[in-house]
């Protein structure tokens, strides 16, 4: 998954960032709101971790501003304010979850894969695909019965097909979804891990549709 | 006297006293002045007879004959009471003439010209034919009397009616005039203690207006104080938190990221003191605003929100079958802030969870009349353990260490909302447990204490 990481503070978002991308999720991380606005312009984000109190206003104003704006993306909100009528006003202005400071960075990765797995429409951790069980959650892969070892590279790219099976992911969608806003992408990175995936997990996993990229065969 | 405490009825008794002086001197200088004029009246209808009757009974005296005695004494044309009486003397003071009903006694001896008083009489004598004939004009005193009496009653009377009326007239007017006085008084006696709202000051007089901008002064900064304390409770919650987060996400990245097994366990255990460092960060700050801010707001909110969210935030710490919630359908409307209301409702619940029997779970109950309980099974507490235990947080224990501090936030919150905290041990309908039980007013509902 690509996420949007909006926190201010250094010592707290540079954890975070390290745990999400430990995670396999490729993650931008701004410290402003203006910042946001120009990420979310300029890449499709498929979650917002948004702290509530910026130094230029504050999340909850453009949560609902998002929302109002017909925006769809799963926010988390990130809070520091841990009163009642704070996280009521939060979920009440279209935030999908919320945890307060200081949160467990595990509980965080779970709380991401949990609200991603309710917008793909399958709030169920474990998939059966063909031959293959899998536990997003727990990110473990078992082929017939025997488990699979996946990089971070290669869940990321599994996940995406999994939140989106059956539609078809262009070379570039992938790309974004893998790589930070500014890395460099290798022209045949994308074709490289579909083709390691396919060794691992089966060759008729994923359907290449020739001209417009790849999609998970229909299970 | 006590003066009475009431503006009412000072204004009322100065009023009223003064008028009364007033009036009673200004009769009294009325009859005094009027009994002289009377009497100058009286003399000198006196004088005007006597003089009138002077020549008259001269020329009588001179055309009577010698000896004729029977003419003395004129008979009456008709018989009357008379109020004046006069007498004719010659100058050896025999009689001439008098007036049928005159009282010789009454006369004194003849003593010159003039006005003349004896005990019962007032007398008017005039002489003519170089004093050989004097004529005395005698009054009774007890007729001007009268008659100066007949006057004074006649001017008391009508002061007798119009003093009353005069009271009953100021009382009107001094009720009138403090009506809005007495309005703004109502206003502030029916004003609940949660109401921060300026009053209206518009109709008040210009004595008392100042009184009203005064009290709204106050009460604005009341207000500010209030909000001030609100925002400085969010925002050392930020200040404290977000620095924290930081330090225990790196705390959990170190241990994640080391190889090395000494240095993540010197990252548990940093981590370990972080958060204890919160919890009691997180106790100080609830403690603060238990004492200090404002719990009970202008507006109502569902308290079923407030749970459900305190409820589902725990549920991420603690097993689903550890922790259960019951609320009514409808909601349960209340004016206490939802975040008192959290604070309660999570320190009850630490608190069950931290002593209660660890395989069963603790019971979240709210029922539609606000009444919050907590409950969870465990050993019977003793009765004096109870008893001292409930004393204990009658005040804040600040002091103390450990969970104790959080039944005293509750216990203080409970307080200042108007209400109390109450543990039983067991609990209610069994043999066991303890519960913990606090009402939240709702709006609707009179608020009632159904405990003992």
């Amino acid at each position: 998954m690509r996420i949007l990481l909006i926190e201010d503070d250094g010592v707290l978002g540079a954890a975070v960032r390290d745990q999400i991308v430990g995670d396999a999720h490729s993650t931008d991380w701004v410290t402003r709101i203006d910042a946001a606005r120009a990420a979310m312009a300029g890449a499709a984000y498929d979650l917002i971790l948004l702290d509530l109190m910026l130094p230029d206003g504050r999340g909850i104003v453009f949560l609902r501003a998002l929302r109002a704006a017909g925006n769809v993306t799963p926010v988390i909100i990130l809070t520091a304010l841990d009163q009642v009528s704070d996280r009521i006003e939060g979920l009440t202005a279209g935030a999908d979850d919320y945890l307060v400071k200081p949160f467990d960075l595990d509980e965080l990765s779970a709380r991401i894969g949990s609200v991603a797995r309710r917008y793909s429409g399958n709030p169920n951790p474990i998939i059966r695909h063909h031959s293959l069980d899998i536990d997003i959650a727990r990110r473990s892969v078992r082929r017939e019965g025997r488990p699979v070892q996946l990089t971070a590279r290669e869940w990321a790219l599994l996940e995406a097909f999994l939140a989106r099976p059956g539609q078809v992911l262009s070379k570039a969608q992938l790309e974004e979804k893998l790589y930070d806003f500014d890395a460099e992408v290798e022209s045949n990175t994308i074709e490289v891990h579909v083709s390691r995936l396919r060794k691992k997990l089966g060759a008729d996993l994923i359907e290449t549709e020739r001209g417009l990229g790849y999609r998970l065969a229909a299970a | 006297m006590r003066r009475p405490r009431s503006l009412q009825g000072r204004l009322l008794l100065s009023l009223g006293a003064v008028l009364l002086v007033i009036w009673v001197g200004a009769a009294w200088t009325t009859a005094v002045l009027l009994r002289h004029e009377i009497g100058e009246v009286f003399d000198s209808s006196l004088q005007e007879t006597a003089q009138r009757l002077l020549p008259l009974a001269a020329m009588d005296i001179i055309g009577r004959e010698e000896g004729d005695v029977a003419s003395q004494r004129l008979g009456a044309i008709h018989g009357h009471d008379e109020l004046l009486t006069y007498l004719v003397r010659d100058d050896r003071g025999k009689v001439l003439l008098q007036s049928h009903a005159a009282d010789l006694s009454v006369f004194p001896p003849y003593s010159g010209p003039g006005f003349g008083r004896t005990a019962t009489h007032r007398l008017y004598s005039e002489e003519a034919l170089q004093g050989t004939i004097r004529i005395t004009v005698a009054e009774p005193l007890a007729h001007e009397a009268g008659v100066a009496r007949e006057i004074q009653i006649g001017l008391g009377l009508p002061i007798l009616l119009v003093i009353p009326a005069a009271f009953a007239a100021v009382m009107l007017a001094v009720r009138r005039s403090m009506w809005p006085l007495r309005a703004f008084r109502e206003l502030l006696e029916t004003r609940s203690e949660k109401d921060l709202g300026p009053v209206a000051s518009d109709d008040l007089p210009s004595e008392v207006a100042p009184l009203a901008a005064t009290l709204n002064a106050l009460l604005d900064r009341l207000r500010a104080a209030f909000a001030a304390e609100r925002s400085l409770a969010a925002n050392t919650a930020h200040e404290l938190r977000t620095p924290l987060a930081g330090a225990i996400a790196q705390a959990q990245r170190i241990q994640k990221e080391t190889g090395e097994p000494h240095i993540a366990r010197r990252g548990a255990d940093i981590e370990a003191t972080l958060k204890r460092l919160t919890a009691r960060a997180e106790r100080l700050m609830q403690l603060a605003r238990a004492e200090g801010g404002r719990l009970r707001l202008d507006r109502t909110s569902d308290l079923r929100d407030a749970l459900r969210v305190v409820i589902d935030d725990m549920h991420r710490s603690v097993p689903q079958d550890r922790l259960s919630l019951r609320m009514p359908e409808t909601p349960v409307m209340s004016d206490i802030d939802p975040d008192a209301a959290g604070i309660v409702c999570r320190n009850l619940v630490e608190n069950a969870l931290g002593h209660g029997n660890p395989s069963s779970p603790v019971e979240v109950a709210l029922d539609p009349g606000g009444l919050l309980t907590v409950s969870n099974d465990g050993p019977v507490v003793p009765p004096e353990t109870l008893a001292k235990l409930a004393g204990r947080f009658e005040r804040a224990g600040t002091s103390a260490r450990g969970s104790g501090i959080g039944l005293s936030i509750v216990s203080t919150i409970a307080e200042r909302i108007g209400s109390a905290l109450t543990l039983r041990s067991p609990r209610l309908g069994r043999q066991s447990g303890f519960e913990a039980s606090v009402r939240f007013a709702t709006t609707g509902n009179v608020e009632v204490t159904t405990w003992p």
